[in-house]
């Protein structure tokens, strides 16, 4: 375990990552501290231009757009995470299900996976919350978790069945090993890359779909998130009036995490397919090639 | 053809899947639509037509496997009600007069993001480490994690509202009748060109990313090392021999990609107010059309299947192994 973690971290795609996520749980972790106004009180004038007092500005309703970013972190990422989990929790226990078993059981989970696969997500989720009407965003998280499983649930499956024909489980289920034990003591710890990529990839597709749901005007205007600063920041005209902060930081804030939580996957990726791995040293082995080519050169010239 | 008949057989399955959770979602939360329309529609809709209304719905007075029998019928048929926002206009015709747009946004989208992102993947791969890789690989890997309300939203302010260079809504200029005129397809083109931007921005990161890493897996294998003996030309092995392998795995993230497809065209055509069927999802919801919302998410489905036909038809020309399975 303690390996795994120095390989991640050694990895600089992976460092990178994972310091851009920690400072946004810091951030969210010290909300209250940090953040220099109450993020629903008037505190400016409405629409106010970044200033030293308003880093980021204020919106149509006078409230410090700086705040609001800050505050709207710990919702967002609380609802990615809690949807991560569910999302990674239904997909792996279908994937590994589905490969174990084999036959008339992979069957069925693989069609309702495909099933889920071609329907189409967003429209569905929209319907859904229009249906349910504004919800908040643990409702959110748990609506995205609920759906949003079939692609990780498809990918366990595949790195499952291929870990299934490996020499070590075969010897272990001729040993008789008791089926719980082989799933959580032989396989699953070889699944675990493709179970943190899964993770790490829904956290940022959850970030996304609650701020694009919010976004549409789907969430509760009440919670504080970034969807909701976006939809504030849309229905007071932000854009046309030119209150370009208003929609740009919360636009900034779920770039940065998704860049961040991407670089970490990049790292995932790359350790658990060592292919992957190489580029950065094949492009160094070229440099130092050229070099040691036009030092022979200067040698031969001089 | 076997292959493609149980294709077919799939897909209808997962249309009938699509039609029952349509068939339950208001049946199963609380309350019933056409109550909250009525309460809704601020004294438009006459109480008497909460009875039409129910019917639209397929709340008949009847038990729910006649309600879902008589909802199926109403598929088929092609009928989805009246729309209550663009009363009384069926909803069948509303959808009809938006799906070109919508058709037009995401064709051109995919067409442009497929091409560029499958390119630069390959040539990403080939000279793996060097310029084109180094640039092309991380800009992907960030686009990939830009949501296209993001995208969306600083197109229309940095060349819309900031800069007037593009229009800022509608598919073509509203003073302009359709016609089959130079004036009319260009004005399509000015509309259409920041969404179809936008669009194919958020998309070509991710298609890239996956030819790239289907390359690097096809690059040690013999036939590769095979061809270049045979002493080709390096264009000519790295476009017939290792691209059109590695193509395979990408047309299947191809069709795993028309839910984004669509849901960032849904974003776009909001943000851009742009006429599609996105658009119309959006203000059926904000509008509480529900006869509306209901027939948009099974035209979406039906576009989604038929999209992903038309995936399993290139895979049988991309890989002739499967039409003698």
């Amino acid at each position: 375990m303690q390996d795994l973690l120095r390989t991640f971290l050694r990895n600089r795609k992976a460092a990178i990552g994972l310091t851009i996520v920690l400072a946004y749980v810091l951030i969210a972790l010290v909300a209250p501290l940090i953040a220099p106004f109450d993020p629903i009180a008037r505190v400016g004038r409405p629409h106010q231009a970044p200033s030293a007092e308003h880093w980021l500005g204020t919106t149509r309703m006078g409230r410090d757009v700086f705040s609001q970013l800050i505050w709207g972190t710990r919702t967002s990422l609380m609802v990615g995470i809690v949807a991560g989990l569910i999302v990674t929790a239904i997909g792996t226990f279908i994937g590994i299900t589905a490969a174990y078993f084999g036959g008339l059981v992979d069957d069925v989970l693989n069609f309702f996976t495909n099933v889920v696969l071609v329907l189409p997500q967003l429209p569905l989720l929209l319907v859904l919350a229009a249906f349910l009407g504004q919800v908040g965003p643990w409702a959110i998280a748990l609506i995205i978790g609920l759906t949003s499983w079939a692609w990780g649930a498809r990918v366990t499956r595949a790195q499952a069945m291929s870990l299934k024909t490996r020499d070590f489980i075969q010897a272990a289920a001729m040993i008789g090993e008791p089926t719980w034990r082989m799933i959580l003591v032989e396989m699953l710890p070889n699944l675990l890359s493709i179970i943190g990529f899964n993770f790490i990839g829904s956290v940022i597709f959850t970030i996304i779909t609650e701020a694009t749901l919010e976004f549409l005007g789907l969430g509760s205007p009440l919670a504080l998130s970034w969807g909701t600063m976006l939809y504030n920041a849309q229905t007071a005209s932000a854009i046309m009036v030119g209150a370009w902060w208003e929609v740009l930081a919360p636009c900034g804030a779920i770039v940065l995490i998704g860049i961040g939580l991407s670089l970490m996957n990049f790292g995932v990726d790359e350790i658990a397919n060592p292919r992957m791995r190489t580029l950065g040293n094949v492009a160094k082995a070229l440099r130092i090639e050229k070099r040691l080519l036009r030092q022979r050169m200067q040698e031969a010239n001089q | 053809m076997r292959f493609l008949l149980k294709r077919l057989g799939f897909y209808a399955v997962a249309f009938l899947v699509a039609a029952t959770f349509n068939f339950m979602i208001p049946r199963m939360l609380p309350g019933n639509p056409a109550d909250i329309m009525l309460a809704n529609s601020g004294g438009m809709i006459a109480p008497e037509a909460r009875e039409a209304l129910m019917a639209t719905f397929g709340f008949i007075d009847a038990p729910l496997h006649e309600q879902y029998i008589s909802y199926l019928g109403s598929i088929f048929t092609w009928d989805f009600g009246l729309s209550i926002k663009f009363y009384p206009m069926p909803v069948t015709d509303v959808l009809m007069q938006a799906l070109p747009w919508t058709l037009f946004l995401t064709g051109a989208a995919l067409t442009i993001s497929f091409s560029v992102g499958t390119l630069l993947g390959i040539l990403a791969a080939w000279r793996r480490g060097q310029l084109t890789d180094a640039i092309a690989s991380p800009t992907a890997l960030a686009l990939q994690s830009v949501p296209s309300v993001v995208v969306a939203l600083c197109g229309l302010y940095f060349l819309s509202v900031r800069n007037r260079v593009f229009p800022t809504s509608y598919a073509f200029d509203p003073k302009l009748d359709p016609a089959f005129s130079w004036e009319f397809f260009s004005s399509v083109a000015y509309h259409g060109f920041l969404p179809v931007v936008t669009l194919s921005v958020v998309l070509v990161g991710g298609y890239l990313i996956t030819m790239r890493n289907n390359m690097i897996g096809q690059l040690g294998e013999d036939y590769l090392a095979m061809a270049e003996a045979k002493g080709l030309s390096d264009a000519r092995v790295r476009y017939a021999y290792a691209a059109r392998n590695a193509l395979l795995p990408s047309v299947t993230a191809l069709a795993l990609s028309f839910g984004a497809l669509f849901g960032g065209s849904l974003i776009t055509e909001v943000v851009f107010n742009y006429p599609g069927v996105g658009n119309l999802l959006y203000l059926g919801i904000v509008g509480r059309d529900f006869p509306l919302i209901q027939g948009q998410l099974l035209i979406m489905t039906l576009a989604m299947l038929l999209a992903n036909l038309a995936v399993d038809l290139a895979y049988v020309f991309l890989d002739p192994r499967l039409k003698r399975a």
